[in-house]
């Protein structure tokens, strides 16, 4: 097994406001991690200290086992943005609200990252950008502006430009909750080939039947730390914490019945 | 009021008020170019979160934006020649009084502009593995001049208006070769008359066209 990712005791503080107190978690290859806890419980920040979107505190990130960072003085690392960009180009990011270049083209917008930043030749840069495209099933609209597609064909460009960069670990927050309810498949499906085929994921999500599914583990995170861990159906189905059961009830308050309920006469 | 209008003096100085209309352009011309492109830099030094670069492009913009147009071309003609080694013509003067307006008012355009993107547009361009320079250059400033189109329209509007103060320091723009030519032939109220349609006739058309621009923005949502 190949480790992709390492964190220990990782802290990220905004002012004054410790929002995780000592993350520790190591990825394997090809492994699809969930992540779960309620609004400001810190999942997201964890997201987007695993490709430097924010720079952590305190604690070690290591990326395809290599520490991140530098040594300073003490016990305090210093990151310099020079080291951080190649680092990012290296980790897929996909965003809630997707956030496509609404200048360009559907094809443009994948093909910009290995453009500017890989800085391939502009042939290559397509035919990365068509395959990608195709995987997504959109190969079809290339040609079309982001704004005339709808929110999930709009998140779907969004992974594949994302893909386009080849990464190594692929990060998804909360890539459905802006999608309306019969949009939301169609992304599901995208990762959930994703993971598949073997790409090493985090996903942060509300779709627990979708975490049950598709994740090899999943994390339970409260107040910056993580609470519990394990193999989806322990955490999902029979969790051990308090807070993790009061979490999933909120979540599964209003189902619909297995069998349609009898017409009243 | 049976005042007899008499035009034949401003046919027969016409090129004189050709050279005005020239030197207008040529100072409009200069003040844009030079303001617009070293408006960019300043407005990124206002959006910048470091003090030292941040504090005194604010000091500028605010000196240039609150005095007026005419005391700084005075200011620039009379005061600078004394307390600098340079010596100054009425061109430069007028030049350097109203290009540095137009940096102060046009780094604030770039400035709300810039601050009008989204800022998950900086994001996917970060998550992406660009620099802050390509994030800026491929993603923002592509998106962000489109809305500033209509400012930057204004702002020329506005600066070829404000060419004719240059006649106050005997600039020989438009305003001033017609203050001559009235003194010349005593036909002030012809030749303020003509300098008036001449200006509307050079700003109407594009102040209408902006004007359709900005509808057809609003429309576009």
């Amino acid at each position: 097994m190949t480790e992709m990712l390492r964190l220990e005791g990782l802290v990220k503080r905004f002012d004054d406001l410790e929002v995780l107190k000592g993350i520790d978690l190591t990825v394997q290859k090809g492994e699809t991690i969930v992540l779960l806890g309620a609004s400001g419980s810190g999942k997201s920040t964890l997201l987007r200290c695993v490709n430097f979107m924010e720079v952590p505190s305190g604690g070690r990130v290591h990326l395809m086992g290599e520490p991140v960072g530098r040594d300073g003085r003490g016990a305090a690392i210093s990151y310099s943005e020079r080291d951080l960009v190649p680092i990012r180009a290296r980790v897929g990011m996909v965003f809630q609200h997707f956030n496509l270049f609404p200048h360009m083209t559907v094809l443009q917008n994948v093909m910009e990252g290995p453009r500017t930043v890989l800085g391939l030749p502009r042939s290559e840069c397509e035919a990365r950008a068509r395959k990608y495209l195709d995987k997504v099933g959109l190969g079809w609209k290339a040609d079309a502006w982001p704004s005339h597609l709808s929110g999930g064909q709009q998140q779907r460009v969004a992974i594949a430009r994302a893909l386009a960069m080849e990464p190594e670990i692929m990060l998804f927050d909360e890539a459905t909750s802006a999608l309306d309810p019969e949009l939301v498949g169609e992304v599901l499906d995208t990762i959930k080939e994703l993971a598949d085929e073997g790409m090493t994921l985090l996903i942060v999500t509300h779709e627990l039947g979708f975490a049950y599914t598709v994740a090899d583990r999943v994390l339970f995170l409260s107040a910056g730390r993580i609470l519990e861990e394990g193999r989806p159906e322990e955490v999902l189905l029979a969790p051990r914490e308090e807070q993790t059961q009061s979490f999933l009830r909120g979540h599964g308050r209003f189902r619909l019945p297995e069998t349609p309920a009898q017409e009243q006469a | 009021m049976d005042y007899a209008w008499d035009f034949s003096a401003i046919v027969q100085y016409r090129g004189l008020l050709l050279v005005g209309l020239l030197n207008t352009f040529k100072l409009a011309a200069v003040c844009l170019v030079l303001g617009l492109a070293f408006g960019l830099p300043v407005g990124l030094m206002r959006y910048a979160r470091s003090p030292w670069l941040n504090w005194p492009a604010t000091a500028f913009v605010e000196v240039f934006r609150n005095t007026p147009v005419l005391v700084q071309i005075m200011w620039f003609f009379f005061a600078f020649p004394i307390i600098s080694p340079f010596d100054i013509n009425a061109f430069t003067a007028a030049a350097l009084g109203l290009t540095l307006n137009t940096v102060a008012f046009s780094s604030e355009i770039y400035r709300a502009g810039i601050q009008s993107i989204a800022k998950g547009q900086w994001e996917a361009g970060k998550a992406l593995g660009m620099t802050g320079k390509q994030q800026l250059t491929r993603v923002i400033l592509p998106q962000a001049l489109r809305r500033m189109i209509p400012a930057f329209m204004n702002r020329a509007i506005e600066l070829v208006k404000m060419t004719s103060l240059a006649s106050v320091i005997a600039y020989g723009e438009l305003m001033h070769q017609a203050k001559t030519i009235s003194t010349i032939a005593f036909n002030p109220i012809e030749m303020y008359t003509v300098v008036a349609l001449i200006f509307f006739a050079l700003i109407a058309p594009p102040a209408l066209a902006v004007q359709r621009y900005e509808k057809s923005l609003e429309r576009r949502g």
